[in-house]
């Protein structure tokens, strides 16, 4: 188990820029520039052996007008979960796909692209899967209202407190 | 069922055809849809169609409070709703720098082992319907009804408790369940050799599992297979046991394996695990009338409750796989962003899509139900 | 010929008013025979499909009052919304609905059929589902319990049985009105497959506002209705809506 655990400091020694912060019980986040991000999974998967993508998360902060893409990896050798977090910015919202690395990313890319509308370079399925018959914007951004939407698009039923006394709507 | 553009096309004569399998269909589980190309009844290439079950969680989640949140959680997954409460649970605890009373973490772990008791049973009945089988269905759906009694004494609802609140559970538990609990558990155990009869000691249900939808080893570990799929190719993985949570790292209990990958093999570590999370629940039955105290730990007014800024990964073994939930606050009433990376949401698509093509139409369904996935967490 | 579309074509009606004396007998005891042998469609369109297996199998049994579920729209009797429909899900639902045969009934199962439920504020999920097919009978609750589903599909019997769940002729006396409010959400393209305005001439259910403003967005798929061969009303009895006589409820 000791070699893994060099390797990774070896990860951390090759990449200086890195951020590492240990978070909890076999918990690890790394804030990485998005450019050096690549080569990070790349070193981890092969050097550290973290093999799964559990998932990428995508956040939304319009403050500052970036995307947060999040890549949860697992090591099976060690049990650590690594989170790495890198920003990219709203214009251009592009960024590279880890398809090549990691096969499962192309299901979470998919859905990124989806719900906040970045799109991956190399990734080989960005087809609508969820919200096929969207034509609004990717709701998952915070400029996406969907109070207001809901509101603009369905009506509301009166509420009839006399049925809470005759369920039945008056017919027995 | 038509697109609504659709427009009849003259194809050529070809031997390959394009058949809808679901949303309306009996063989699909849940509300979900397949686009297969076949060629006689082999298929070709298969797409998945999800998104009939699209709510917008992650959005409305964003909407409310973090208390409000919690009824929200468990319809994420419908057969399996415990882990989904007690992850988002334990998510908001960490960003909170809650610690919960060693009471609240046993009440925990009985109630996931028992969703995961009911989950099986359900499985059962659902792989074996694939095959036309119904008998199993009709004795696997009451035979869980019994620990929805359970829970239904617990908790006050069948299906959806919302009992897993941050900071600890709603309430105790209530006099001599755990003695009710204990005898259904004995219950379903002796039922065992019935299910044995008539599902895994058939020579047809066998011949008609065994090498469908088979996955190797490599093929899981980089498709990112979890779970009991992931069992059955022969890798012990499993959260409660290598990222542990709650008490699981003072249980004892073992991790079943198979070698084949098949369907067959999968629904033998289901039925394994069956019995490993019913001996859990007898570990907690006999612990915890000796673990005391509270069972929540003080909370600030959950209607004005501010967890702190900062962002964490919860992970949990559901009886699918893995579940996490990656959680940002902000440091407001209101989660900033919630992502739900279901337990089956790897299975039901990426894995699905490429297991089906080669296999035969009426194998689909069995392969979709013996990876037991679960469409509305995909959709979420 | 005349110009009255419920005049225009012999067949059968189903409007009690119109029969003759035998014919509302023998339809009484069509009913009563039709309540006690329900086939319920097997779509689950939500989380509420979770508790119809215990409803269905041992536990709690419905097949000892005649139901069992049905694998084909064409063949069933009762579609069972299962709780919240995505607009994605609507779609087919709408679709599934206009394929069964009449007479047909619809249950609402759950809050969020109702008003929305918890998804209130969701903007994938629709709020009231009345709006777009007739419903017979809601059940209130997230979820319902077995119990619940049993009373409501015990309530519906009895209503079959009296004659009285007719929600389903509502549907080709408005269609215009459902098929814009179809057409709000899926856009004025939106065409299912099936003819609803000829079935409502056959079934002479043709009521003022079958046909208007959103059926004739209808008309411009008129050549691929010839290219797949459905009989559809010809357009000239389609346009003579003024001169319609009005069949009241």
């Amino acid at each position: 188990m000791n070699r893994e655990l060099e390797s990774l400091d070896a990860v951390f020694r090759e990449m200086p820029d890195l951020k590492v912060e240990h978070t909890g019980p076999r918990r690890t986040r790394i804030q990485v520039e998005a450019d050096a991000l690549p080569t990070l999974l790349e070193l981890l998967k092969g050097r550290a052996g973290y093999l799964h993508l559990s998932a990428i998360s995508c956040v939304d902060w319009p403050d500052t007008e970036e995307f947060e893409l999040v890549y949860h990896l697992w090591s099976y050798q060690v049990s650590n979960l690594i989170s790495a977090h890198t920003r990219i910015p709203y214009d251009p919202g592009r960024y590279v796909s880890v398809y090549d690395l990691h096969a499962p990313a192309v299901y979470f890319e998919r859905d990124i692209h989806e719900m906040f509308g970045v799109w991956f370079e190399g990734c080989p399925d960005q087809e609508p899967f969820i919200l096929t018959e969207w034509q609004g914007p990717p709701p998952m951004r915070k400029s996406f209202d969907t109070v207001a939407y809901v509101n603009d698009t369905f009506e509301w039923r009166e509420y009839q407190p006399e049925w809470a006394n005759d369920p039945s709507g008056g017919k027995g | 069922m038509r697109p609504e553009n659709y427009k009849p096309v003259q194809h050529s004569a070809s031997h390959e055809y394009e058949l809808y399998f679901g949303p309306n269909h009996p063989g699909i589980e849940g509300n979900y849809a397949l686009k297969c190309v076949l060629s006689g009844d082999v298929v070709q290439s298969l797409r998945a169609d999800g998104g009939y079950l699209h709510r917008g969680f992650e959005k409305i989640m964003e909407e409310r409070l973090w208390i409000q949140n919690v009824a929200l959680v468990p319809r994420i997954c419908v057969p399996d709703p415990v882990p989904m409460e007690e992850t988002y649970a334990r998510a908001v605890e960490m960003l909170g720098g809650l610690e919960i009373p060693k009471r609240a973490q046993w009440i925990r772990a009985l109630m996931l082992e028992a969703s995961r008791v009911c989950a099986h049973l359900f499985y059962f009945g659902g792989h074996a319907a694939t095959m036309g089988m119904y008998s199993n269905m009709f004795w696997g759906v009451t035979d869980r009804d019994l620990i929805l009694d359970i829970f239904e004494e617990i908790t006050g609802a069948r299906i959806y408790h919302m009992y897993i609140t941050p900071g600890g559970v709603r309430r105790d538990l209530p006099e001599g369940v755990l003695d009710r609990l204990s005898k259904v558990l004995d219950y379903v155990e002796s039922r065992l050799p019935e299910f044995d009869n008539l599902f895994f000691d058939n020579a047809v249900v066998i011949n008609r599992a065994t090498g469908v939808g088979t996955l190797t080893t490599e093929q899981a570990l980089s498709w990112g297979v979890t779970g009991p799929n992931l069992r059955a190719c022969g890798l012990p993985f499993d959260v409660r046991r290598d990222d542990p949570y709650l008490i699981y790292d003072e249980l004892d209990f073992d991790i079943p394996t198979e070698t084949a990958g098949d369907a067959w093999a999968r629904t033998l570590v289901r039925r394994e695990e069956l019995l490993q999370s019913i001996r859990i629940l007898r570990q907690i039955i006999a612990t915890l009338p000796k673990v005391g105290g509270p069972i929540r730990c003080a909370l600030p007014n959950p209607l004005a409750w501010n967890v702190p800024a900062g962002s964490v990964y919860a992970r949990t073994e559901s009886s699918k796989g893995e579940l996490g939930f990656f959680v940002v606050s902000k440091g407001g009433a209101k989660p900033w962003r919630v992502h739900v990376r279901g337990p089956s949401s790897m299975h039901a698509v990426h894995v699905l899509e490429r297991l089906g093509p080669g296999s035969r139409l009426e194998d689909v369904a069995q392969i979709m139900f013996s990876l037991d996935a679960c469409p509305p967490e995909v959709d979420r | 010929m005349s110009t009255d579309p419920n005049q225009a074509v012999a067949c059968r009606t189903v409007d009690a008013e119109e029969r003759s004396l035998l014919g509302r007998v023998l339809d009484r005891i069509a009913d009563h025979c039709r309540a006690r042998s329900l086939f319920v469609l097997h779509y689950c369109t939500g989380c509420g499909a979770i508790e119809l297996p215990p409803t269905m199998t041992s536990r709690f049994d419905l097949e000892r009052v005649g139901m069992q579920p049905m694998v084909t729209p064409r063949q069933a009797d009762i579609l069972l919304i299962t709780g919240y429909l995505s607009v994605k899900t609507l779609k087919r639902v709408v679709m599934t609905y206009e394929q069964m045969q009449g007479p047909k009934y619809v249950i609402g199962l759950g809050s969020c059929t109702i008003n929305g439920g918890m998804y209130w504020n969701s903007y994938a999920t629709i709020k009231l589902l009345d709006r777009y097919i007739p419903v017979d009978n809601y059940i209130a609750g997230c979820m319902p319990r077995p119990e619940a589903i049993q009373q409501v599909f015990l309530d519906l019997m009895g209503r079959i049985d009296r004659g009285e769940a007719q929600a389903w002729k509502d549907y080709y006396r408005r269609y215009d009105w459902y098929l814009g409010q179809q057409q709000q959400l899926f856009g004025t393209n939106w065409q299912a497959p099936t003819d609803v305005v000829g079935e409502a001439i056959r079934y002479r259910l043709v009521g003022e506002q079958t046909l208007g403003s959103h059926t004739a967005h209808l008309e411009r798929y008129a050549p691929y209705y010839d290219q797949l061969g459905i009989i559809r009303p010809e357009p000239a009895r389609m346009k003579a809506r003024p001169q319609l006589e009005v069949v009241s409820r």
